[in-house]
């Protein structure tokens, strides 16, 4: 992908779809470095699992044979000398305290390193489409940081949709301005 | 032009599963998600890419033969997934672009 950010998306739509009622979208860059983190409270993967959906031959969609996710952000992430990990708790294993946890960790001064890109967009898209599950999103680079947890939103909303035009758009807006202030 | 056929125009077989298999265009470029979304079934992908997510790739968009340029390699292990998943993949010392010139001579 051309840009990280479409990654993202990619990678917290399997979160979603693992029934997770929380996912955390965490970008942290301190000097060369970039740790992508996207954690969930979803149903899980066993260790088999988690073996398999490193390889592109694997899929949960039945419609194709190829699932492409994991392996282009694992690509994306070795092509600048950096690595994938994936740790994931089941439900069976922990009905308390189960998810997945994807940390993608990227040298940024890497000629192939690909531009994190829109990640606002991404962020805005996943709420739009979800309207019912929460996001946590930060994103830290030295002093500089921008934050959105969808559910201190919720509990001032109380019963306005997350996906109505009017809080899609101030999501959005509150994003940026957060941006304006990084160097 | 079937991709065997490519074997008499000084291209290499790495993997040849389905040399029957017919080109009917061309397509080049290294970035795998877009080229997912872009090569043609039945093209010739040429690339300079060699891990396991091109023959991905080149399963999902049902091209005709990935091929190698400028001395590409594949490890036994993806030579071995390639036949695996019944992926044509042939080489060439050549870059990209006088691999399409001399495809673009054999298509016409």
């Amino acid at each position: 992908m051309k840009e990280l950010s479409l990654n993202i998306l990619d990678i917290a739509e399997n979160s979603v779809k693992a029934g997770a009622s929380l996912t955390q979208i965490l970008i942290d860059e301190t000097d060369n470095r970039l740790v992508l983190s996207i954690v969930d409270d979803g149903c899980g993967m066993s260790p088999e699992i988690v073996r398999s959906v490193i390889d592109p031959f694997y899929t949960t969609r039945t419609t194709r044979k190829v699932g492409m996710g994991v392996p282009l952000l694992k690509l994306a992430c070795e092509q600048t000398g950096g690595s994938l990990a994936i740790e994931s708790v089941t439900a069976d294993q922990n009905p308390e305290k189960h998810g997945t946890k994807v940390t993608a960790t990227f040298f940024t001064d890497h000629i192939d390193f690909t531009p994190l890109g829109d990640v606002v967009s991404s962020i805005v898209t996943l709420i739009q489409g979800h309207p019912d599950t929460d996001f946590l999103f930060r994103h830290t680079r030295g002093e500089n940081r921008a934050e959105l947890d969808t559910r201190e939103i919720r509990q001032v909303l109380e019963d306005v949709p997350l996906s109505s035009y009017e809080v899609i758009s101030w999501i959005e807006s509150y994003l940026r301005e957060q941006y304006d202030d990084f160097s | 032009m079937t991709v065997e056929g490519l074997l008499e125009h000084g291209f290499s077989p790495v993997a040849m599963p389905d040399g029957s298999r017919t080109i009917d265009g061309v397509y080049i470029g290294d970035l795998l998600s877009w080229v997912m979304g872009r090569a043609q079934m039945d093209n010739a992908w040429i690339t300079i890419m060699s891990n396991n997510n091109v023959i991905a790739v080149a399963s999902l968009a049902d091209t005709s033969c990935v091929i190698l340029a400028e001395g590409v390699e594949l490890s036994q292990d993806l030579k071995d997934l390639a036949m695996a998943k019944d992926i044509n993949v042939l080489s060439s010392p050549k870059s990209a672009y006088e691999i399409a010139v001399t495809l673009s001579g054999l298509l016409a």
